[in-house]
């Protein structure tokens, strides 16, 4: 039996830890939905007036924030569609196959994590010149991809090695071929995995700036990130503007985290526990 | 072939070979991108865009596609792009990032695409020049005053240091600050502005002859004087240049030091607030102006383009209206202020009666190292402010540190 007092104090740090979290985003809904007198009043404004959202209608009229947000779901959706397309066969070799070298592909796929994207921004964008890469959405989910593909490969292999080998050899028994094991046996076993992977390249390409900001100038294909960051201004910055767009370029991330967030929690402690 | 037929094949690529001829017609303008974080300001940026907008209806070969990039970023994200062999055509680039490009050779003479002999250019334009050669054009230079609100100083502006102080003080207090300034790294270069101006208004220099002179009396007794000002409480810490601006324009802040373009930005954003401008209370009259630079991208091949656009802006009229849409500031080349502007901005004055005292935020005869510079003093400045050491140490720090990491000696 749980000691009731041990209880009430468990439920007040979960109520403090949540309040911590949540309160940067109450606070740009509060900030967005603040009269310019009231902005800087002596006395903060604690709870949204609901008079004032009209900035949001404002927003929507002036600035390309649907846009913006459209683009970076197609850089969101395509950067994790790609990355766990190209991860899943090299997650399954790194786990099932003994091959000269295994152990320094792995190391090589790690270290790509160790290299900021500042650092190769130089370089990748003198490739995407010339592969006329510059100023396409599909260039800035190749750029994407490649910083997600490493880290969801180990995940995944971390994964594949928990599925038990004798479900692939009753597959294989039954005259299955090795990439339909993969698809069709291991995949489905590890779909958990998939998920947290998923949400994990999902969130670099929405959240994603320095490629966003570099690799695109057209002001057509602009993501969420770089149009926000463009009202931050040499001499002022529109604050009601910046936090209508900033709730609307959070919201859908928490939607789409709440949808799968089942499944991440169950990838996350996949395969912590064997036997 | 199963599924598509071969027939259903060549129609599609007829089609598309016709939809391409058809685009090909109507984009028969070449198009130049010009970055600016102007752009992205809120109250000039559309106004700059409508300007541009101007070039384009009167041109039938050129357009010009704005590209904003937040202020912050715009060097980072412009060097990036000029290292990767590509980049905007044109870019307005502030003084320090300007200076940075030259030496690396990433911006293109703007002599080498035509004639401006013509034109009657501000006293600024000296500082475009680099070995004989026009490397761009000045966009804009604003010079720097005293921004004050006379609601909340019962005095009007202070003459001196002294009764700058006494004044900040009186005015602070009851979410009211008698002044604001920047004090942090995350606003690397507004904080450097911001020591200039103490720097030079109490008579220094950040260097001369090829040495630096961080340590010079005159710079230790400025930083002095900064880290007095912050010690006394009457500005809001923390509050980036943005916030501490609508704070001005709400009625909260007393007194800033700022250039003629904050001016402009506090008309378009509350038309109603009366505030004025006085001379920077500072000893010496030598204060800071933003310049910036208009240049060309040494990898853009749209030369004629761009030839075509800045002999477009430099006209009277297109320069008028640039002059107007960015406040008390001044355009490339001279043009008088409209008596309209003038009554309706009568503080522009203040601004403008400083334009012999202006002086760029450049290490004098080492300005190319300018933002290696800035990166050593704002470190070592921030030591003695919220550190506690003193600004005769940290400077001293800062010129041994700019001997060694900067000029390698």
């Amino acid at each position: 039996m749980t000691n009731p007092s041990s209880h009430a104090i468990r439920i007040a740090l979960i109520l403090i830890l949540l309040s911590l979290a949540t309160f940067p985003i109450y606070w740009m809904v509060v900030t967005s939905l603040t009269s310019s007198a009231n902005l800087f009043a002596d006395t903060p404004q604690m709870l949204p007036d609901p008079a004032q959202s009209f900035n949001y209608a404002d927003t929507f009229k002036h600035t390309g924030v649907l846009v913006w947000l459209k683009n970076s779901a197609i850089v969101a959706i395509g950067t994790m569609v790609l990355s766990i397309l190209l991860a899943i066969l090299p997650a399954y070799a790194l786990s099932r196959f003994k091959f000269r070298g295994k152990g320094g592909l792995g190391f090589v796929l790690f270290a790509t994590q160790m290299l900021p994207e500042a650092m190769l921004v130089v370089p990748l964008y003198a490739i995407f010149t010339n592969l006329a890469l510059l100023n396409t959405l599909g260039g800035l989910i190749l750029a994407n991809t490649a910083f997600t593909v490493p880290v969801i490969t180990w995940i995944l292999k971390g994964a594949i090695d928990g599925v038990p080998l004798e479900i692939e050899e009753a597959a294989r028994v039954d005259g299955c071929s090795r990439l339909g094991i993969v698809l069709q046996v291991v995949v489905p076993v590890v779909a958990p995995t998939l998920a947290a992977a998923s949400v994990i390249a999902f969130f670099h390409g929405w959240n994603e700036y320095v490629f966003a900001q570099t690799l695109v100038s057209s002001q057509e294909l602009r993501t969420a990130s770089v149009g926000l960051a463009s009202f931050v201004g040499e001499l002022s910055t529109p604050i009601h503007t910046v936090m209508a767009i900033g709730v609307m370029y959070t919201l859908p991330a928490v939607l789409f985290y709440l949808m799968v967030q089942r499944y991440v929690v169950a990838g996350m402690t996949a395969g912590s526990v064997k036997g | 072939m199963t599924g598509i037929s071969r027939r259903t094949l060549l129609q599609a690529a007829s089609g598309a070979a016709a939809l391409n001829v058809t685009r090909s017609f109507a984009q028969t303008k070449e198009t130049l991108t010009f970055a600016a974080g102007l752009f992205a300001e809120a109250g000039r940026g559309d106004k700059t865009r409508a300007w541009v907008d101007k070039f384009n209806k009167s041109q039938d070969r050129y357009a010009i596609e704005p590209v904003a990039i937040p202020f912050s970023k715009l060097a980072d994200t412009v060097f990036t792009q000029m290292g990767g062999g590509g980049g905007p055509d044109l870019i307005r680039f502030d003084q320090t990032d300007f200076f940075a490009a030259v030496p690396a050779g990433r911006l293109f003479p703007v002599d080498d695409l035509l004639d401006l002999s013509k034109y009657k250019f501000q006293a600024a334009d000296k500082f475009v020049k680099v070995d004989g050669k026009r490397i761009g054009i000045a966009f804009e230079t604003a010079n720097y005053a005293m921004l004050y609100n006379p609601a909340l100083l019962k005095d009007g502006a202070p003459k001196d240091f002294d009764a700058f102080i006494a004044a900040a003080k009186e005015a602070t207090g009851k979410g009211k600050f008698g002044y604001a300034y920047r004090a942090t790294m995350p606003e690397r270069a507004g904080f450097w502005f911001d020591l200039s101006n103490y720097v030079y208004g109490f008579g220094g220099q950040w260097g001369g002859n090829g040495e630096p002179t961080l340590n010079s009396p005159e710079v230790i007794e400025a930083i002095t004087q900064y880290k007095r000002v912050y010690d006394l409480g009457v500005i809001p810490k923390g509050a980036d240049a943005a916030t501490y601006r609508r704070m001005f324009w709400e009625g909260k802040i007393a007194m800033n030091v700022d250039n003629g373009g904050v001016g402009g930005i506090f008309s378009a954003q509350a038309p109603d607030f009366k505030f004025d401008a006085a001379p920077s209370p500072f000893p010496n009259k030598a204060q800071g102006i933003t310049l910036t630079m208009l240049a060309f991208n040494a990898n853009s091949k749209k030369k004629a383009a761009a030839a075509a656009f800045i002999e477009w802006m430099l006209q009277p009229e297109p320069q008028a209206e640039l002059q107007l849409l960015l406040g008390a500031s001044n355009v490339a080349t001279q043009i008088p202020r409209a008596e309209e502007e003038l009554k309706k901005y009568p503080w522009v004055t203040a601004f403008d009666a400083n334009t012999p005292n202006g002086q760029p935020f450049l290490v004098r005869s080492l300005e190319s190292k300018t933002l290696d510079f800035q990166q050593v003093v704002c470190e070592n400045v921030l030591r003695c402010l919220i550190g506690g050491e003193t600004p005769k140490q940290v400077m001293a720090d800062a010129q041994a540190q700019a001997l060694s990491r900067i000029l390698r000696r």
